[in-house]
């Protein structure tokens, strides 16, 4: 983004108190006949309560306006200062980014004159009667300030009542035992309880409530499903995504550790001020503990370009985007702040200098995309152990081969040297071979080497291969439009568009297109008739007139056959009589004939050793790579990019904490030199300590956000002046100091959210409450919700008997196939087999894939961190869920499951967990009895019921 | 008759003449709109886009934007930017276009001679000529072309446009993006991403190869069954939804439902291109000898068709990805430029000018506007040691026709080689300013809170580019 406005970069504060008191008569005399007229000629279009649209946040209609400042948050005049006073280095046009007016001539030189005179005498102003409403925040802002210690309630429906009662509102009734235990259960695991659940559970609940609940809780945080469903919450946090988006969006095999990371970090509640200094700092945390080490792999499960660009700007640029982010999504999921938006220009509406994004990115200067290994010393001691003698030996034998073979090309080098051939060498642009004439209907041409490669033409390239007749009115009858026609196989393909570089192309008479040459190198051409030929020009430069050396390698040892009736072959010519490509060509020729026996029998057994021994170092299992990223020491010192452009270098910055918060946490700065993984770690330290209250504020607001579906504060990604403001914000403080209290650990505070009354009050609707708050932010009710995405998938697999909870992790499956032809495309697909029958958790989200149930139903794209996701009804999820081959399966399944007798009771039991009234159940036999079983099962899939939750 | 009007017509004259099995309860008692019609910000002059866009960087230089000094100067260095390095490296000397000019219209504007069918369109078209991108490489570019910004997870201008305004129709998507046969265009599915808008405002992808997703009843499965099922299941869903009333999402829900089993009326015949006469066939050369002619031509017929139905916004692709080679699969002319457009060019032109002919004699263009994009233009230098251009993210151009476009005008203009825009220099941001304009709504005030932003199709910039307006 860039400023609308002067970016008000380092202007002195200065003290204004000499001269607050009420201006002279001459003072305001001044101003009245000078300043206040030009204010209003040249300023207020933009910097008034009067302006169209306010640029800069900044007014200069009031005194109150250019004390407070734009953007800056820095006042704009400094009275009796004229060097320090940006609103004159702005009439001046000092520099080019901050001249004011904008794209306007100069004031006269009066008016600037008259305005330096005016700042002189202490800028006199009279104008005190506008009250401004805040624009933006400072750092009195609520979210940046300590958290409260002291509380006037000793749990949490004691501060949502105090609200509640404000507004003449109560909590609801306790919710019956179904509803609870089907919420209890999705929120903590995602997926649905079974009847028999269900029932025990009310049977227990009756008996003695608060027991029953704390049981069931507790069971629930211990299960291991509970780990999938929250660390499926953060990776939406975390922008996870295994691909790496833009134009290549490459799939990206080997990030799921960080998932299955996530997942176990959560099933061992690990306390989250670790888990946070292991996502920006794992591998210097845990060096040769694969467990901790996997952790900062976060760092670059975001979307980045790979594309490589020659243009020197352009690769500033993309690298500064690279690191832009990194900095919003470390910010947003940590911070809750959007300190991305300081990279142009001050923050507009947080108190968020652009130093602070730049002390922030230097943090990450040395990040790279990338995968390495990631093992134990125990297993690379294991690693070594087995294969470096294999490594040896090879070396070994390598060296006797290459001896061998040095002696034998001295030999052919010779032997080249001393053969003569009658024609020039292959010509890309054409090469034309004459023959005498042979009535024929086949022409094959078989490729032994291209100039890229003396001993295989395979990956060669032909652009046209032209066959002509020996008649007068010579006719090129290989031609498609003369009704020959092409095969061989082809070495690059395109499966979403097969004709591309395919052998037809050879005889299409188009010079563009090239065949990408396949194994067998042969090509062959089938003519119509029998036709008499003598002639064959071949080429590979996309045109005679075309100059192009990039286009690919051109087959250069060959041979041309003929054949009558496509079995019994003849050649008519041969590239033998052109001399060869290049030297290394003409060695291959005549290796042959110059390798004696002895050598030739030596060079077998040796080829065969070392063929062995490699056979043995490939199967000693690869050390485990992960899409973890690589470090280095940045070589340059990171400076601020003025207006967000790379090649306007600012000041330089070292890494350190941020100066939005030094109202909390000790802040630290590291010299600009510091070692890499230094700042990183300087940075989690600084992030998770206990005085930084906004981390566990964070925190225990997305927790809320996750329990109740709205979080206290309805942006979990942004604390700042545009984010909203905590419906309970003593509440807020009050979780997170339990966070603390709790040692950072999430499942007592789960526990704590989970058996407050609010939480456990029924979804009834009661209109006189409604009345006063439709949404229930007060939480009058609990507030239904749709399941996500994931549920939906996970409850009808679950339904259906199909779900498998093992494994529980490692590679993930997927709904779409890739297709890559130097870009990736993600086509879903129309049958999801058994293999696919996992929980979604451990699908594998490749960017920009649309999967149809999944992001029909709200799964976000992974280019951003998705700190809340979107919740919508769409015909298309209607469409997916009535037609797709998934639901197709999963309703046969259903209905084997059900089998015949008492089915309908059985459906209810299975989808919904509770018995169907005798109405339902007769118009449900009726279904069945005119459409069977399965029908109805379809039905039942698509059934709101299965998919809300009270 | 607006589409809207239209669209109603043939859907209840549908009901009328005879669904064999389908519920006319179903799909009457839900007359809700799941995306209703919002209004615009001031009165629109276009209702509905019509977005062409060919991938892979085409050159203005080869096509629209005529440049008599790279005749003149052909094999000499461009002047100050001697072996300039570019996205794939190194510039040789000035190339002139391999294909004359040649005057078109009213206006004489010179046009390619690889265009003949278009040019006889450049009376009605508005040509920027002075377009500029923030990067020089496909994927970006075109996300840029589409969403404003060079990183993906924005919404397209589509999605956009949908938020804004909504359906026009109520038996059809909103925003249907038609791919083209050989494939996706650069960063695929980003290009016409809701990004952090809610699914409800996506486009539909599909083409006259490729039918919408799920669309059909599935094999296996009568009409009978399937009409019975989906009553079954609006029976259940009303009775859910009756027991918790003041859940609005119950409701939308079975608004969805019922949407989605208009679209199964109505989109197959919408699709069903063998409803129109041979000679809109022949038009279009659908029937041509030339396979991607003919289906880039039944997808042009496609968009049209759509539109006709009050579909708001149709994007059309003609081309698509990078290949393995440069210029193969769409208008990415590294290497062989001459090969490479002898190649695209006979694709696009008949199939486009008699879409636009069809949209004009069908008095559509009164509520359609037509743009033409993409991602960035080529450099007026040959590759060094090609015959090609490189990336020139400096310069390029696209055009706008249709409602509320003033036609047979060109703005702003290139330097003398082509090599930047120098005279009114437009950005993807104005670009989209106008549209937004032409279709009423004041590119500021469309906003949607994300992330900590007050998020805008056009970022923080943007003007009108008011010498478009008719």
């Amino acid at each position: 983004m860039k400023a609308y406005l002067p970016v008000l970069l380092a202007v002195t504060a200065f003290t204004t108190t000499a001269f607050s008191a009420s201006p002279s008569p001459e003072g305001v005399a001044f101003f009245e006949q000078k300043i206040r007229p030009l204010l209003v000629e040249h300023c207020y279009e933009c910097h008034s309560a009067e302006a169209k649209k306010l640029k800069g946040n900044l007014f200069l209609d009031s005194k109150t306006g250019w004390e407070k400042g734009g953007d800056s948050g820095e006042p704009v005049i400094i009275p009796g200062n004229i060097e320090a006073s940006q609103l004159l280095k702005s009439v001046r046009h000092e520099d080019p980014d901050t001249a004011m007016p904008p794209k306007k001539p100069k004031l006269p030189d009066a008016a600037i004159a008259d305005l330096i005179a005016w700042v002189k005498m202490g800028a006199p102003d009279p104008r005190d009667g506008t009250q401004l409403e805040a624009k933006r925040a400072d750092k009195s802002w609520w979210s940046l300030q300590p958290l409260a210690r002291e509380f006037r309630h000793k749990d949490i429906d004691g501060f949502l009542e105090e609200k509640l009662t404000e507004k003449g509102l109560h909590f609801n009734a306790p919710a019956e035992a179904r509803a609870l235990i089907r919420r209890i259960s999705y929120d903590l695991t995602g997926l649905p309880p079974s009847m028999e659940e269900v029932e025990a559970f009310a049977k227990a609940y009756q008996t003695e409530a608060r027991p029953a609940v704390e049981a069931l809780v507790d069971r629930l945080l211990a299960s291991p499903q509970y780990g999938e469903h929250w660390g499926r919450h953060w990776l939406d946090v975390v922008r996870f995504g295994e691909s790496n988006g833009f134009e290549r969006n490459f799939i990206i095999n080997d990030l799921w550790p960080f998932r299955d990371y996530v997942i176990h970090s959560f099933n061992e509640d690990k306390p989250f001020n670790r888990f946070i200094a292991e996502h920006l700092a794992g591998d210097i945390l845990g060096k040769g503990n694969p467990e901790v080490e996997v952790g900062s792999a976060f760092l670059v499960a975001g979307p980045y370009d790979d594309v490589g660009n020659q243009d020197v700007v352009a690769q500033k640029n993309i690298r500064a985007a690279t690191l832009d982010e990194l900095v919003t999504s470390t910010s947003s999921a940590f911070l809750g702040l959007t300190v991305n938006c300081a990279r142009c220009h001050n923050h507009k509406f947080d108190p968020i200098p652009t130093e602070d994004y730049y002390r922030l990115k230097s943090a990450f200067e040395g990040v790279k995309h990338g995968r390495r290994v990631v093992v134990s010393k125990q297993e690379r001691a294991a690693f070594d152990m087995a294969s470096k003698p294999l490594n040896d030996e090879k070396k070994l034998l390598t060296e006797q081969q290459q001896a061998l073979e040095k002696a034998v090309e001295a030999r052919c080098r010779a032997a080249a040297a001393a053969q003569k051939t009658a024609k020039p060498k292959v010509d890309p642009n054409a090469t034309e071979d004459h023959f005498s004439a042979e009535q024929v209907r086949f022409v094959k041409f078989v490729m032994h080497a291209s100039t890229a490669n003396p001993k295989s033409a395979t990956s060669a390239r032909l652009t046209e291969f032209e066959v002509w007749s020996a008649d007068k009115a010579s006719r090129n009858v290989a031609l498609a439009a003369n009704g020959g026609s092409a095969s061989g196989t082809q070495s690059i393909k395109a499966e979403d568009f097969p004709e591309a570089y395919g052998p037809q192309l050879c005889i299409d008479g188009k010079p563009g297109e090239q065949w990408a040459v396949g194994t067998p190198a042969e090509l062959t051409i089938t003519l119509a008739k029998l036709e008499t030929i003598d002639r064959i020009v071949f080429s590979n430069a996309k045109g005679k007139d075309v100059q192009d050396k990039s286009q690919g390698a051109t087959p250069c040892e060959y041979e041309v056959r003929v054949s009558v009736d496509g079995t019994n072959w003849k050649t008519v010519s041969s590239g033998l009589d052109r001399a060869p490509w290049s030297e290394a060509h003409g060695i291959e020729r005549v290796r042959r004939e110059v390798t004696t026996e002895e050598e030739r029998v030596q060079l077998a057994a040796l080829a065969k050793l070392i063929a062995e021994l490699q056979r043995k170092i490939d199967a000693v299992p690869k050390l485990r790579e992960i899409w973890a990223g690589t470090y280095s020491q940045p070589s340059e010192q990171t400076f601020v990019h003025k207006g967000g452009d790379p090649l306007k270098l600012g000041d330089s910055v070292v890494p350190a904490s941020l100066s939005v918060l030094d109202r909390v946490g000790k802040p630290f700065a590291l010299p600009a030199g510091a070692p890499e993984g230094e700042r990183r770690l300087a940075l989690a330290q600084w992030l998770t300590g206990d005085d930084n209250s906004l981390p566990p504020r964070v925190l225990a607001n997305r927790l809320w956000h996750y329990h109740f579906g709205t979080g206290l504060v309805d942006t979990p990604g942004d604390f700042g002046f545009l984010g909203s403001r905590p419906s309970h914000p003593e509440l807020l403080d009050f979780l997170a100091t339990r966070l603390l209290f709790h040692g950072w650990r999430l499942k007592p505070l789960h526990r704590e959210i989970m058996l407050s009354r609010a939480y456990q009050q029924s979804a009834d609707l009661r209109e006189e409450a409604a009345r006063v708050d439709k949404s229930a932010r007060l939480l009058w009710r609990f507030p239904p919700r749709r399941l996500n995405a994931e549920e939906i998938r996970d409850t009808v697999l679950s339904a259906a008997g199909k779900l498998q909870l093992v494994p529980a992790g490692g590679p993930g499956f997927r709904l779409y196939k890739v297709l890559a032809n130097n870009v990736s495309t993600y086509v879903p697909l129309e049958q999801h087999g058994p293999e696919t029958y996992r929980r979604a958790v451990y699908h594998q989200n490749a960017r920009a894939s649309v999967v149809d149930l999944l992001n029909d139903f709200d799964l976000p794209d992974t280019a951003f961190p998705a700190p809340k996701r979107a919740n919508t009804s769409t015909p298309l999820q209607a469409l997916t869920l009535l037609n797709h081959g998934f639901t197709l399966d999963m309703a046969a399944a259903l209905a084997t499951r059900l089998g015949s007798t008492h089915s309908v009771q059985a459906a209810y039991r299975i989808a919904f967990q509770r018995e169907p009234s005798p109405a339902e159940k007769d118009a449900a036999d009726r279904f069945i009895a005119a459409h069977g079983l399965t029908a109805f099962c379809r039905a039942l899939l698509n059934a709101s019921e299965l998919v809300f939750l009270d | 008759m607006s589409a809207l009007d239209l669209s109603r017509r043939s859907f209840l004259g549908d009901m009328t003449t005879g669904l064999t099995g389908v519920a006319l309860s179903r799909l009457l008692a839900n007359e809700v709109q799941a995306a209703p019609s919002r209004p615009s910000h001031f009165a629109p002059k276009a209702k509905q886009v019509l977005q062409i866009f060919c991938p892979g960087a085409a050159s203005h230089m080869d096509l629209w934007d005529h440049k008599p000094m790279l005749e003149k100067y052909d094999g000499t260095p461009l002047p100050g930017a001697e072996q300039e390095v570019t996205f794939q490296g190194k510039n040789g000397t000035l190339m002139r276009s391999p294909w004359p000019f040649l005057p078109a219209g009213s206006s004489g504007k010179m046009i390619s001679s690889m265009l003949p069918h278009m040019s006889r369109h450049v009376d009605d078209m508005a040509f920027i000529h002075s377009m500029v991108s923030r990067s020089n490489t496909h994927g970006p570019g075109c996300i840029s072309m589409n969403t404003c910004f060079t990183r993906e997870g924005f919404p397209s201008a589509g999605s956009w446009v949908n938020y804004a305004l909504g359906s026009l129709n109520d038996n059809l998507p909103t925003y249907v993006s038609i791919q083209d046969l050989r494939g996706e265009p650069p960063n695929g599915k980003a290009n016409w991403s809701n990004g952090f808008l809610p699914a409800e405002y996506q486009a539909v992808s599909m083409s006259a190869q490729q039918p919408l997703r799920n669309l059909a009843r599935p094999a296996g499965i009568s009409e009978m069954e399937d009409s019975a099922t989906q009553d079954f299941l609006q029976t259940l869903n009303a009775g859910f939804a009756g027991s918790r009333p003041g859940q609005d999402e119950l409701s939308a829900r079975l608004a969805s439902y019922a949407l989605a089993a208009r679209m199964q009326m109505k989109a197959p015949e919408v699709s069903d291109l063998t409803r129109e006469p041979q000679h809109i066939h022949a038009l279009y050369g659908t029937q041509d000898a030339n396979g991607l002619k003919a289906a880039y031509a039944r997808n042009c017929l496609l968009a049209r068709r759509f539109l006709e139905q009050g579909v708001r916004y149709v994007s059309l692709y003609c081309a698509s990805r990078a290949s393995a080679v440069d210029g193969l699969l769409n208008w990415d002319a590294h290497k062989t430029l001459k090969a490479d457009y002898e190649r695209h060019c006979p694709i696009f032109d008949q199939p486009t000018a008699a879409l636009l002919s069809d949209l004009k004699q069908r008095g559509m263009l009164d509520n359609v506007l037509v743009l033409w994009c993409t991602e960035f233009g080529r450099m007026p230098t040959r590759q060094e040691g090609t015959s090609g251009r490189d990336h020139n993210p400096d310069a390029f151009t696209t055009w706008m026709m249709g409602a509320g476009v003033k036609g047979g005008i060109s703005h702003g203009a290139t330097d003398e080689f082509g090599r930047r825009s120098v005279q009114d220099v437009a950005t993807v941001y104005d670009f989209y300013a106008t549209v937004l304009q032409l279709l009423g709504l004041n590119h500021e005030q469309l906003t949607y809170y994300h992330n900590g932003a007050n998020r805008r199709l056009t970022d923080v910039h943007g003007h009108v580019l008011k010498g478009l307006l008719a």
